[in-house]
């Protein structure tokens, strides 16, 4: 079989996820698939609010989960990108089905980091109002405040 | 040539056809399944030359399709293009049949890379 490298390649004996390691996973897709900068925002602001939000489950030999939010427009430009669609033309249906592979290819790719064997959930994904994420009987390790453009992308790293 | 894309993502069928055409292979028909069920039945019927395929999806996974589709003894040329890319997940694609695992995000250099002599 013909081994094509990932883009991103994990640390060697180093299962901890780094908030470089979610930039570097995170940038690499917004990068990759959307045409979009993303990277570490300065000012790490207080845990975002509304929006829209994806999250993936991890189980295994490591549990817990990826959740990914953003703004609701952030999403829609995202998904826009995704779908080389004209602005304003994708249903809310295609919105959360880009922002949901969005997040499986992050959580994804941070899988591939952690403790093995794991399974990936399929994502899911919600939006709307104030809403907060919460993931149960686990608590958040690692929260990364990244930036695209002037929208906050926030990557949170749950562990059970 | 025709090519199978199995995704759930519609987005993500979407990129991986505009990537495939921009790897220079415009000239192949496309179709798509949405999980491994839908594409059992698609291969059994349209008999396509090569399936590119997500890991992670509902109904039947990809390694579940994979099996399948060897166990029923159709040796159809797949290929992984899945997000989940660990040395034990390529051993596991290749134990049970398949040509390659493009790992997300990918460039259409990637595929230009990974398709080289598979689709002539």
């Amino acid at each position: 079989m013909t081994d094509s490298a990932s883009l991103l390649d994990p640390p060697v004996n180093d299962p901890a996820v780094t908030e470089e390691h979610v930039a570097e996973v995170a940038g690499a897709v917004w990068d990759s698939f959307l045409g979009l900068p993303l990277q570490l925002s300065p000012d790490h602001p207080e845990p975002a609010t509304g929006g829209m939000s994806g999250v993936v489950t991890i189980s295994g030999a490591w549990r817990g989960a990826v959740v990914l939010q953003c703004p609701a427009a952030h999403a829609v430009e995202a998904a826009e990108a995704m779908f080389a669609a004209e602005p304003g033309s994708l249903s809310p249906a295609e919105i959360a089905d880009a922002l949901g592979e969005l997040t499986n290819m992050v959580g994804g790719n941070l899988k591939n980091l952690l403790p093995e064997p794991t399974s990936l959930s399929i994502p899911s994904v919600s939006g709307g109002g104030d809403s907060q994420v919460f993931v149960p009987a686990a608590r958040p390790v690692l929260e990364v405040p990244l930036q695209s453009g002037t929208h906050l992308v926030r990557v949170t790293l749950w562990q059970s | 040539m025709r090519i199978l894309i199995v995704d759930d993502s519609k987005a993500m069928r979407m990129i991986v056809t505009r990537t495939l055409r921009q790897a220079g292979f415009a000239d192949h028909d496309f179709a798509e399944a949405v999980d491994g069920v839908t594409a059992l039945a698609s291969i059994a019927t349209e008999q396509p030359d090569l399936v590119l395929c997500d890991w992670n999806m509902p109904e039947m996974n990809g390694i579940e399709l994979l099996r399948a589709l060897r166990a029923a003894g159709n040796q159809v040329r797949f290929g992984f293009v899945t997000s989940e890319s660990t040395p034990a997940m390529r051993n596991t694609a290749d134990e049970n049949g398949a040509m390659f695992l493009i790992a997300k995000p990918f460039t259409a250099e990637t595929f230009s890379q990974a398709l080289a002599g598979v689709l002539v």
